[in-house]
């Protein structure tokens, strides 16, 4: 059972991160972006060949796996940036899906469907427990880091500007930001923490495939930052620990439910985050943790 | 009153930790997982597998269970997602503490959660094909019931030569079993002065006309089918529409009998499909048939049936209910000869009075190589007359 907890906590971890760029791209900067699967897939292939295949140590990996996510980040942003809302959304969703296809496909670069087994993890695996306990460690306090960073640069006037933009750009523009920039700013740093995820996701699980990368995991991040709360970075951590903690307690819930089968203990479990999510919209449309008023400075 | 009531579960599981634990093990039923997709692209086979399952258990607790406990089963929706599959495997491993996990399907579910069993020394039986899977570090932990793509692909070949094709084609979606079986369908028909070409398509599309005019173009005498049911049935509709005159050749999986009463007979008239098969006059297969209520079981059925067959038997010639007792003994129960058995029930009788048994089942005669494949297959050669699956001829 302690070693079932410290697994879901290292991967509600890595949905945290995920969370945490989500909030900044779209609960700040006001940038729907459905692709966040493609830039968790980038972060999760960048590190994994450099460190299986170049032979790179681990550390390196997570920093390359970063670049690669905010290069990628840039470009889908500076190659949108007319579109807004639904069509930002649509265009990111099918970079997301552009990313899985062509991993699908790559062969000589990506292991095509069959992915990257044996992904190094920079920590011996026959710790046991010990290595599932560094792991979790490890990616909870690179989460604290990330966490810290981001609760001050949103808070900083960059923070600040990113919000005028999210409310309305044009006015954000007149009143002299540079919306363009503070755009493409926000959306690398927040794809590059999205391929921080992912990376970390490789090293820990050992295997990747393009498989894994579906729209679904996207979906749940959203649903983290929704239930808790977009626009604060605390709320939207919190809320991927809860969808985990959601989507586990749903399995021992059906196995309690008599007269279930197994089929329709799945089909309700998919169900029950759907009216869970209702539910939360419902009493608490702006999330566990909404976003605070800041007091202009004096 | 509450007090009471609490005070004597204190006692009650005070004397149960004080009781021997020989008494305890008897009492706790062991336990088996199936990790099959309930949901997601696998979803039209795995809810089947993991009933067949849990009825062959009730058969082999009605009649005493094994090692004298009874069985319990774990069944668990791997998503048809790695993520969520290594999610749910843990759970199995850790909360559920099973022996074995049977029946991950899509090839990277399988990949992602083997090094768990390994590592947690949980026994894993697979229904994937890929060939990269027997080919991991798995140190026997593994075995996989499904022919690897090699020789799924040769008998393809050979089945298209033999159906007096020339022009072949091959459409599938980009899957780990692909590109091997495009490699091991070639050689046959490159024999017989044919040529075989593959077009790759998005499995999620709704709609592969754009596809299916590509491929008509390079007018071939045969489309060999390599997806699975969603997908064939989107590609059969628009290969009907675009007038195709030419043969299909499918596996048996894609076009069961779920796709062919979901679509007019004209569509379906006369595709071939092959499948792994047991031999005739087998038990197994028709035990499947009874279980699932249907004359044409999907192999993936058929396999799960004999996994679960084969870890039960392998735990009591080994004594030993664990992970390690399965690994150790499944093949004494597989093969190497004795009585011929093709259900647990009759096997545990037979093992109890101290024979040998030999496992053949459903799927096959289900003997293992060292590295987990299955040595030996026949197939299942069909095609669809009215509606129906017809047999062709078992070889």
């Amino acid at each position: 059972m302690v070693s079932y907890i410290v697994f879901l906590l290292v991967v509600a971890g890595i949905y945290a991160l995920l969370a945490q760029s989500l909030c900044l791209a779209w609960g700040v900067t006001g940038l729907v972006n459905l692709g966040l699967a493609g830039f968790f897939a980038i972060g999760a292939y960048a590190s994994a060949t450099l460190t299986k295949w170049g032979g790179a140590p681990v550390p390196v990996g997570l920093l390359a796996a970063m670049l690669a996510g905010a290069v990628a980040g840039f470009v889908v942003c500076v190659s949108t940036l007319r579109l807004r809302d639904d069509y930002l959304a649509i265009v990111t969703l099918g970079f997301a899906e552009a990313v899985r296809v062509v991993a699908s496909n790559e062969i000589w670069l990506t292991g095509g469907t069959d992915g990257i087994s044996g992904i190094p993890a920079g920590l011996p695996r026959d710790w046991g427990q010990g290595f599932h306990l560094a792991a979790l460690g490890i990616v909870t306090a690179i989460l604290g880091l990330v966490w810290l960073a981001l609760r001050r640069l949103v808070a900083s006037p960059w923070g600040r500007a990113l919000r005028a933009v999210r409310e309305d750009q044009i006015v954000a523009a007149v009143a002299g930001k540079r919306v363009t920039r503070l755009k493409a700013e926000a959306f690398a740093i927040a794809a590059a923490i999205a391929a921080l995820a992912g990376a970390l996701y490789g090293h820990y699980t050992s295997y990747i495939a393009p498989e894994i990368f579906q729209p679904l995991i996207t979906i749940y991040v959203f649903l983290a930052v929704t239930a808790g709360g977009n626009g604060r970075p605390t709320g939207a951590a919190i809320g991927a620990y809860l969808l985990i903690a959601f989507l586990e307690a749903t399995r021992f819930a059906a196995e309690v439910l008599p007269g279930v089968s197994a089929v329709q203990a799945a089909a309700l479990r998919e169900a029950s985050v759907g009216v869970a999510l209702i539910l939360l919209l419902r009493l608490r449309p702006r999330g566990l943790f909404p976003e605070l008023s800041q007091k202009a400075p004096a | 009153m509450i007090i009471t009531t609490r005070r004597t579960a204190l006692f009650a599981g005070a004397s149960l930790l004080a009781a021997p634990g020989l008494v305890r093990a008897q009492g706790a039923p062991i336990r088996l997982g199936t990790l099959t997709p309930l949901t997601g692209a696998g979803g039209p086979y795995g809810p089947v597998m993991a009933n067949c399952v849990k009825s062959v258990v009730s058969d082999v607790n009605a009649a005493g269970g094994v090692l004298g406990r009874q069985v319990a089963v774990v069944s668990e929706d791997d998503q048809t997602n790695p993520e969520a599959g290594v999610r749910a495997a843990r759970k199995l491993i850790d909360v559920d503490r099973v022996a074995a996990i049977m029946g991950t399907w899509a090839s990277a579910v399988t990949t992602a959660v083997a090094p768990l069993c390994w590592e947690s020394k949980t026994f894993l039986a697979t229904v994937s094909g890929a060939d990269s899977i027997t080919a991991l570090p798995h140190s026997g932990w593994l075995i996989r019931t499904q022919p690897n793509t090699t020789l799924q692909g040769r008998k393809f070949g050979e089945y298209a030569v033999e159906l007096g094709a020339k022009k072949v084609f091959f459409m599938a979606p980009q899957t780990p079993f692909t590109q091997s079986q495009l490699a091991n369908m070639k050689p046959p028909i490159d024999r017989a002065g044919g040529s075989i070409e593959l077009l790759i398509y998005d499995a999620t599309k709704p709609s592969l006309r754009t596809e299916v005019d590509q491929v008509l173009r390079a007018r071939p005498d045969l489309i060999v089918l390599g997806g699975y049911t969603p997908d064939t049935t989107v590609l059969l509709r628009d290969i009907f529409r675009a007038g195709f005159r030419g043969k299909l050749l499918a596996y048996a999986y894609s076009v069961n009998q779920q796709m062919l009463s979901s679509l007019p007979n004209d569509v379906t008239e006369g595709i071939y499909t092959l499948a792994p098969s047991p031999a005739e006059g087998s038990g197994g297969f028709d035990r499947v048939k009874r279980i699932v209520g249907n004359d044409n079981p999907d192999p993936y059925t058929c396999q799960i049936y004999d996994q679960i067959n084969l870890i039960l038997m392998a735990m009591a010639v080994g004594n030993d209910a664990t992970g390690q007792g399965i690994r150790d003994n499944i093949r004494k129960v597989s093969q190497g000869g004795g009585d011929r058995v093709d259900n647990a029930v009759d096997g545990l009788r037979a093992i109890a009075a101290g024979k040998k048994v030999d496992y053949d089942g459903a799927s096959g005669p289900c003997d293992f190589t060292d590295a987990g494949d299955i040595t030996d297959c026949k197939f299942r050669y069909e095609q669809v007359r009215a509606g129906r699956q017809t047999l062709i001829r078992i070889a």
